[in-house]
């Protein structure tokens, strides 16, 4: 069977989240590979949920706010961008593919984009095969 | 008898060894060494000191399985671990190490409540020790009756020679092991005069030293002193000095659970961290370092006196070397007056 | 160094003296000369228990955390320490007013483990302190053209496939002792992440994933916080090169946010900061 990878999305409530609606709603057609988490705002993603869903075996990360501008929050998405930028270099130094971990700003209005991101994205993930690396055996001490 | 094995055939003896159960021997790790499962006999190295950890994960690792659990919709599905209760040689153990297997036996084997982990091992191990030939400026093994070359508990005591090692046993275990070994040649007169000689040397070995007497009493008498803030004042509380000890002990029991399949194991504690004694309501009762320090030390030179009337410390100065501050635990006893 | 000694000695006992200060954290001998110990003073009467040598590599900024806010505290910094005391500042754990700093310019330190001379490869290269209020030896040249970062080179050159497996083997070897986070002067947290039951970020046991969840987590908790004092490195028992990762982290956050860190009390730590121009370039 050809690989199907799991991916975690992480979405804010107000632009990504209210995007991939969007493209729900607009009966846009995407892979079923993301499945989407809700959080307030970008901001609010502890790096440690990132290298949790790797350590619990996602292949990819996909991390969706709003536009920097944008945030209903107003800067929530400017911290949030360096802490996802350190977040992307240490996976990387770690020796994880970064190509796993992708952040996209994504507006509720941009449905379109959403679907494309995460249409991309899963193929993306899909030539980097299993992530094997981070991801914890089953039997943790085997 | 003595039988030997010139230095260049050790990996020939180690190869011999692992076949007659799981062999563990020091093995090159970072900038120090360690005892590990050996599975390469190129791996394993005679040229040590003593190594970082103790020997003692051979008996009681730091994670171990009790039930394996399945969580499901339908329910929960559980069973007892099976003991992994194999026969194991341990290769290279220093005398002062082989002393902490009976102190721990006291605890997990001879309390009346019996550790069967700790307890099938036990009986299906061998212990090969070996003999100081110098001793550390930080340990203090003679302060508990220990020598350099002390066969005590062991069932096989190997020296190093010039170009070969030479052992002896003591017990029947250690002799029939022997036995099945391949290229040991038999030791000649010179030989048996060569160990002699080694094994002297080896006992007089002078290391620091202690005056053991009373101290139970005396730490009991001093508990609520302000000495130990000061002995603690420097104290980080890692777990670095619990983790390297052949007789720290204490455990946790916790369950690990990954997608509704898990164990519920038994995983090395340490005084030393603040949530060793947190409760469950939030309260800490022992929330200072000078606390956990001082626990540390009752509980070695004290209560396990009165528990199981022997000191639990055996002066191999292992938390010694490794503390990232120089705490030296004979100073902190030495000075609690 | 004999010289620092004395200073040291005699700014603490007039420090205590006078009460400008109600603890002094300096060094002080240990089992032998070659292993002194930290050494928390109150008394003007045990200064002369100050020693200072090669060997006191010690971070101080460890143990300003221990007490009550408020508390008058002189304290012994090195040229990484002082970065130390400026990020504790910047973080608001210690008040400025609250501190008196000892400022100790020194080159030539050495790992008391290992006998080897401490360098740039393991720790900043710096050998002034960037903040002080007394100065206890004259301040000497910096280093010229030696970078904290020259060591990463090799790293940085691998495959990905190849720095996983060069990690994977360092931390392999981690007991989950928590001395390097226990002797960071940074890492103060009441409750460590790896500490907590609820949710449980990494598994107690030590294993491939639980290890490398503890020590990612842990490496991006010191981003931009990190000041290279090599500590964590010098406690692991187990000779884990924890700085070579703190190394690249702080690289990274040097060359995306261009500030290093505990440099300057006024400053904001990066991670806790943001430029409304920062480019999502940085995301790439
Ligand atoms: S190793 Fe040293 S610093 Fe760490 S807990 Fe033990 S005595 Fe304290
Ligand atoms: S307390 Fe220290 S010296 Fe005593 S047995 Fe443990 S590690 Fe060795
Ligand atoms: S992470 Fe290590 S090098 Fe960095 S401040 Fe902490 S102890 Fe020093
Ligand atoms: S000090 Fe070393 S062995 Fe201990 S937890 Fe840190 S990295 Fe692991
Ligand atoms: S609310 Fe969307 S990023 Fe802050």
């Amino acid at each position: 069977m050809s690989f199907d990878p799991k991916i975690l999305g992480i979405a804010c409530n107000w632009c990504t989240y209210t995007g991939a609606d969007l493209a729900g709603t607009t009966r846009l057609h995407y892979p079923h590979n993301v499945r989407v988490a809700r959080v307030m705002c970008s901001s609010r993603i502890n790096p440690a949920f990132i290298f949790r869903a790797f350590v619990l075996g996602a292949d990819g990360v996909l991390v969706g706010g709003c536009h920097p501008g944008d945030c209903h929050y107003s800067t929530g998405n400017l911290y949030a961008r360096r802490r996802l930028a350190v977040t992307k270099k240490i996976l990387e130094f770690a020796g994880l593919e970064p190509e796993r971990f992708r952040v996209a700003w994504i507006s509720a209005s941009e449905g379109n984009i959403f679907a494309e991101t995460v249409r991309e994205f899963t193929e993306q993930v899909r030539n980097l095969g299993p992530q094997t690396k981070l991801a914890a055996q089953k039997r943790m001490l085997a | 008898m003595i039988t030997k094995i010139g230095r260049e055939k050790l990996q020939e003896f180690v190869a011999g060894l692992m076949k007659s159960g799981r062999l563990f021997a020091p093995v090159k790790e970072g900038k120090g060494t360690n005892f590990k499962l050996i599975t390469d006999p190129q791996s394993v190295t005679l040229d040590f000191y003593n190594t970082i950890q103790s020997p003692k994960a051979v008996l009681f690792p730091q994670s171990e399985d009790l039930v394996n659990y399945n969580i499901s919709h339908d329910g929960i599905a559980s069973e007892p671990a099976p003991i992994d209760d194999g026969s194991r040689i341990i290769l290279g153990v220093r005398p002062c190490d082989v002393q902490s297997f009976e102190i721990m036996d006291r605890l997990f084997n001879g309390s009346g409540i019996v550790d069967p982990y700790w307890s099938a091992r036990r009986s299906n191990l061998t212990i090969i020790a070996y003999a100081f030939d110098r001793a550390d400026p930080v340990d203090f093994y003679n302060a508990f009756g220990i020598t350099g070359s002390d066969e005590q508990g062991s069932d096989i005591l190997m020296v190093r020679d010039t170009n070969s090692f030479l052992f002896k046993a003591f017990t029947d275990k250690g002799t029939k092991l022997l036995e099945t070994m391949p290229f040991l040649e038999k030791g000649t007169a010179d030989d048996e005069k060569r160990m002699t000689e080694i094994v002297d040397k080896g006992r007089d070995i002078a290391t620091r030293t202690l005056d053991t007497a009373e101290i139970h009493k005396r730490l009991a008498g001093i508990f609520d002193s302000p000495y130990w803030e000061e002995a603690a004042a420097a104290c980080l509380n890692c777990g670095v000095c619990t983790y390297v000890c052949p007789t720290c002990h204490c455990f946790d029991i916790q369950d690990e659970t990954l997608f509704g399949e898990g164990s519920r194991r038994k995983i090395w504690d340490s005084c030393m961290f603040s949530d060793f004694t947190l409760h469950a309501s939030g309260h800490n009762p022992r929330t200072k370092k000078s606390q956990r320090l001082r626990q540390r030390i009752n509980h070695k030179f004290s209560y396990y006196v009165e528990n199981f009337g022997i000191i639990s410390c055996v002066g191999c100065g292992r938390c010694t070397r490794s503390c990232p501050v120089n705490i030296d635990i004979l100073t902190v006893v030495e000075e609690a007056r | 160094m004999i010289q620092i000694e004395k200073r040291l000695r005699e700014e603490a006992k007039r420090l205590l003296e006078t009460k400008e200060a109600a603890v002094v954290l300096a060094f002080g001998r240990g089992f032998d000369e070659e292993h002194p110990m930290p050494l928390i003073l109150r008394k003007p009467s045990d200064a002369e228990k100050i020693v200072f040598n090669e060997y006191c590599t010690f971070n101080m900024a460890r143990h300003l955390t221990e007490f009550p806010p408020g508390t008058k505290i002189a304290v012994a910094v090195k040229a990484a320490d002082s970065r130390a005391v400026t990020v504790l500042i910047q973080e608001g754990k210690v008040k400025r007013e609250d501190l008196i700093i000892l400022g100790i310019p020194v080159a030539g330190m050495k790992d008391f483990r290992s006998g080897t001379a401490i360098d740039a490869t393991t720790t900043g290269p710096a050998v002034n302190p960037v903040l002080y209020d007394i100065l206890l030896a004259d301040l000497l040249p910096e280093p010229k053209d030696v970078s904290p970062y020259d060591v990463l080179a090799e790293i940085e050159a691998m495959s990905p496939d190849d720095r996983w497996g060069f990690w994977s083997a360092e931390f392999s070897r981690c007991i989950r002792c928590y001395a390097c986070r226990k002797a960071c002067p940074l890492c103060y947290c009441e409750t460590c992440f790896v500490d907590q039951a609820k949710p449980r970020w990494s598994e107690k046991s030590p294993s491939a994933s639980s290890n490398m969840m503890f020590h990612l987590t842990r490496f991006y908790h010191l981003a931009g916080r990190c000041i290279d004092c090599g500590s964590c490195s010098r406690a692991c028992p187990m000779d884990i090169p924890l700085y070579l990762f703190h190394k690249k982290v702080s690289k990274e956050c040097e060359e995306m946010f261009d500030q290093a860190a505990g440099m300057c009390v006024d400053a904001k730590p990066v991670m806790v900061d943001f430029k409304v121009e920062d480019s999502d370039d940085i995301l790439l």
